[in-house]
């Protein structure tokens, strides 16, 4: 393990983290969106988070020892029922009356964008710390 | 430690200045006296290098307490002050005696330097 | 001639095992939300006690005798591929996701790493500066 091996971990806690906070925006963006590219009415996204072996940049990682960074494996819809309200004047009604709106609750979106941005300044808060300790390292040289 | 050092250092420059006088005053004599070393000439020298062998012993002292020091730390359980400050009264240290070592040195060159 | 005492060795291998704890502990805050997750870390004092114990020929994990003149120096892709004890930190409480990362223990931890990697660094930079002051006679 080295150096450019724990900065390529971070990194991918960093782009991990910024996806979640994306897929959050695009949630609260989309909170009240009734027509979704498919025609139905938007479903919230969620990011599935998995560990993966990671090695130095261009080496293939050894499973043993070498440690885990985060990558986001898929994109989930999540698939629970969106509000239905009653409004028989609005363009998508369907034939009784009812909209569907998003299932986007927006104050857990919010608290799903503090938790990520958390954990990015984390992350970033460890490639600092790791910055810090290659100058020491290459002090000993002075 | 410092007293230690710092007689070292003067009695180095006491001994060598000693040594001069006593050459000087046999270019007075008409005699060739084989022994160079004046009165209370060998009292001197060997006070002078068991003075010097305590000055190193003090140094090594130092060195050791340095390295017990950067054990500790390397083991994880170290003081980082106390491992700072010791290793940089070794160094000081270090650099007293290579300053006292140079100075033994010139003042032996120098001697040897005057032709009898 | 050993130019190179126990304590430059022993620093050194202290370099080494600070660095891969600081790999385990990164690992640990990338993976902060990832389900399921169980956060590892490295025993430290115990990793050095089994390094000094193998020194002293008390078994344990190997090493390389401490470098002599113009001998290489250790290789720390080396000390990786050994069976260091990375070990999985135990859970602090229940969570609901099954990832037990402790954010901000794990961050003091990380802090308090970095600090000892350099004091081990200082340590090792300061003793190579008086061999080398001695060695230039006196002259830097």
């Amino acid at each position: 393990m080295d150096f450019l091996t724990a900065l390529h971990v971070s990194g991918s806690g960093l782009s991990a983290e910024r996806t979640r906070v994306n897929l959050a925006s695009s949630n609260l963006a989309n909170a009240e969106t009734t027509r979704g590219p498919n025609g139905k009415a938007y479903q919230r996204l969620d990011p599935v988070f998995q560990s993966i072996h990671m090695g130095a940049q261009d080496e293939a990682p050894t499973v043993g020892q070498s440690p885990l960074g985060v990558q986001v494996s898929q994109i989930v819809a999540d698939q629970s029922p969106g509000k239905m309200v009653y409004s028989p004047g609005h363009p998508d009604a369907d034939p009784n009356g009812f909209v569907t709106f998003p299932n986007v609750n927006p104050v857990s979106e919010i608290v799903n964008l503090l938790s990520a941005s958390r954990a990015f300044e984390a992350n970033a808060t460890a490639v600092e710390t790791l910055k810090t300790m290659a100058a020491r390292g290459l002090d000993i040289s002075k | 430690m410092n007293l230690r050092i710092e007689n070292g250092l003067s009695l180095a420059q006491a001994g060598g200045a000693d040594s001069l006088g006593q050459l000087g005053r046999l270019g007075q004599t008409d005699r060739m006296d084989r022994s160079i070393v004046g009165p209370g000439g060998p009292d001197k020298a060997a006070q002078f290098g068991s003075e010097l062998g305590k000055a190193i012993g003090e140094i090594d002292k130092l060195q050791s307490a340095a390295d017990t020091q950067a054990d500790a730390v390397a083991r994880g359980a170290g003081n980082i002050h106390e491992m700072a400050l010791s290793l940089e009264k070794a160094d000081v240290a270090m650099r007293l005696a290579m300053r006292v070592r140079n100075k033994l040195v010139d003042t032996y060159n120098e001697i040897m330097r005057m032709g009898i | 001639m050993r130019v190179f005492d126990n304590t430059l060795a022993r620093l050194e291998r202290a370099l080494d095992v600070r660095l891969v704890r600081q790999n385990v502990l990164s690992a640990n805050v990338a993976n902060v939300d990832t389900p399921n997750f169980k956060p590892k870390d490295v025993d430290f004092t115990a990793t050095m006690a089994a390094i000094d114990g193998a020194a002293h020929g008390e078994g344990g994990v190997s090493l390389p005798t401490p470098p002599t003149l113009g001998a290489s120096t250790t290789d720390a892709s080396g000390l990786a591929a050994r069976d260091l004890p990375i070990v999985d930190v135990p859970a602090g409480g229940a969570s609901f996701d099954g990832n037990t990362v402790d954010l901000d223990r794990t961050m003091v931890a990380m802090a308090e790493n970095a600090l000892q990697y350099g004091a081990s660094a200082k340590a090792a930079g300061k003793k190579l500066a008086i061999l080398r002051y001695v060695v230039s006679d006196g002259n830097g």
